[in-house]
């Protein structure tokens, strides 16, 4: 199964470690993998763009099937692949409660997309918006959005005791939000403004899937400060 | 079932297109429903605010089960209710796949439409430039060809993601329903008209059809030259 399987990622890129933590949860590994260089610009690369053609990384071939967008390759592998490795959604079959986590974590899923696109906004800024049109209150705008979302990170995680995004035990929700977690600590996050979300990246990275996918970069070079006011 | 869920949501939102789509798919229609108005700000008040911090339509609440995104309330309601209604998730491995692609690269859709015929709305007055506003247009344009592009591999009569009326629809058609609201060349973007064309009288739809729409048939034309 594994063997069809084919994936080009790039190192420190929350959709592409999602796949990747997707993939050794569900008992997968094995899989063809190509690392390429953002850098480089090699996500545009004829390579990638024969099956991406918006050339964007991850992008993932399974036999025939492509999927190049993280959070629909991590529901596909759960869906195909629902009796081995981790569950990552549980079944709701007329249980109460299981539906009921269902819906917290898919709530955790998406809610992780607006985490993630608030981050970009503000290490992105310079680098998407012309010179011409940057702000100061834009700018500034972004960082307390940001500032918001993180508080209300804080407090989902107050609320559960359990330690994972959805109570006790680790869900997709974990496999879609822990790599942003993560490159916001690399990006500098304080851990005394922000304990909860630490101790979250904490005890997330002593798990054999993420340890097994640590972005190869960040083991050799230092993080940033980027975020260390926010 | 329904009479146990309650919906806020406000005209003129996509998100809360696609819930009350899915509602009415699978089976759920009786359910509590308020429409607030976005423009009074009615989405910061303190009902909404007490069910959902975030201060966003669609609000959704089943018992005490709370759901706000859009998406995740129509994979919560296509898990809970598997067994009623229309199927939403195909069993075949391969349509599968294309609905998860397709369904979340309609975020990306979603994100370019909002960044042309909202930018006023997000963008301070201050802040705004034609030339951002131009490049927003052309980004919508390069991803309406995609889909252009998709709906042409998948022949007449096709859903978004093949044969069959999915979770991919119910995220996908509000987007282009607004796309020809504000104007969109339906010549321009014949295969797009064609899907338009295709669901605009699914019961579904016709039921959750935007009332303001209704008063008002015309729509804008900020897309017309997209």
């Amino acid at each position: 199964m594994a063997k069809d399987m084919t994936l080009w990622w790039g190192s420190g890129s929350p959709p592409c470690w999602r796949v990747l933590i997707a993939l050794e949860e569900k008992n997968l590994q094995g899989y063809n993998q190509k690392l390429l260089s953002f850098e480089k610009g090699e996500h545009k690369s004829k390579e990638v763009m024969d099956v991406n053609p918006r050339g964007q990384l991850p992008a993932f071939k399974f036999g025939d099937i492509v999927i190049n967008e993280s959070y629909g390759a991590c529901f596909f592998l759960e869906s195909k692949f629902k009796s081995q490795g981790t569950k990552l959604i549980p079944d709701c079959a007329g249980s109460d409660n299981n539906c009921a986590l269902i819906a917290l974590i898919m709530q955790r899923v998406f809610e992780g997309n607006t985490l993630h696109q608030k981050m970009v906004d503000v290490f992105m800024y310079n680098r998407r918006v012309p010179e011409n049109e940057r702000h100061e209150s834009a700018f500034k705008r972004l960082k307390e959005t940001l500032t918001t979302e993180l508080q209300m990170w804080e407090g989902h995680l107050k609320k559960t005791p359990g330690g994972f995004l959805a109570g006790e035990n680790f869900s997709m929700a974990d496999v879609i939000v822990f790599p942003s977690v993560a490159l916001l600590l690399r990006m500098g996050l304080s851990e005394d403004k922000y304990p909860k979300l630490a101790e979250y990246y904490k005890k997330l990275q002593g798990r054999p899937s993420v340890k097994a996918t640590w972005p190869p970069t960040w083991k050799e070079t230092p993080g940033q400060e980027l975020l260390k006011d926010i | 079932m329904a009479k146990a869920m309650t919906l806020l949501w406000g005209a003129g939102s996509p998100p809360c297109w696609r819930v009350m789509i899915a509602l009415e798919e699978k089976n759920l229609q009786g359910y509590n429903q308020k429409l607030l108005s976005f423009d009074k700000m009615e989405h910061k008040s303190k009902e909404v605010l007490d069910i959902n911090p975030r201060g966003q339509l669609p609000t959704f609440k089943h018992g005490n089960t709370i759901v706000n995104d859009s998406y995740a309330v129509c994979f919560y309601l296509e898990s809970q209710f598997k067994s009623q209604g229309n199927k939403l998730i195909p069993d075949s491995q391969e349509e599968q796949a294309l609905m998860y692609q397709r369904m979340f690269e309609g975020l990306t859709f979603y994100d370019k439409l909002n960044a042309v015929i909202y930018y006023d709305w997000f963008v301070p007055e201050g802040e705004r430039h034609e030339s951002a506003l131009n490049r927003n247009k052309e980004a919508l344009t390069t991803e309406l060809k995609l889909w252009e592009g998709y709906l042409q591999k998948l022949g007449s009569g096709s859903h978004v993601a093949g044969p069959s009326f999915t979770l991919a629809d119910v995220v996908i058609f509000p987007t282009v329903a607004y796309l020809f609201r504000f104007g969109l060349s339906a010549k321009r973007y014949p295969k797009l008209g064609e899907y338009y064309n295709l669901l605009k009288d699914r019961p579904s739809v016709k039921a959750s059809w935007p009332p303001h729409w209704l008063e008002n048939p015309e729509g804008q034309d900020t897309l017309k030259d997209i």
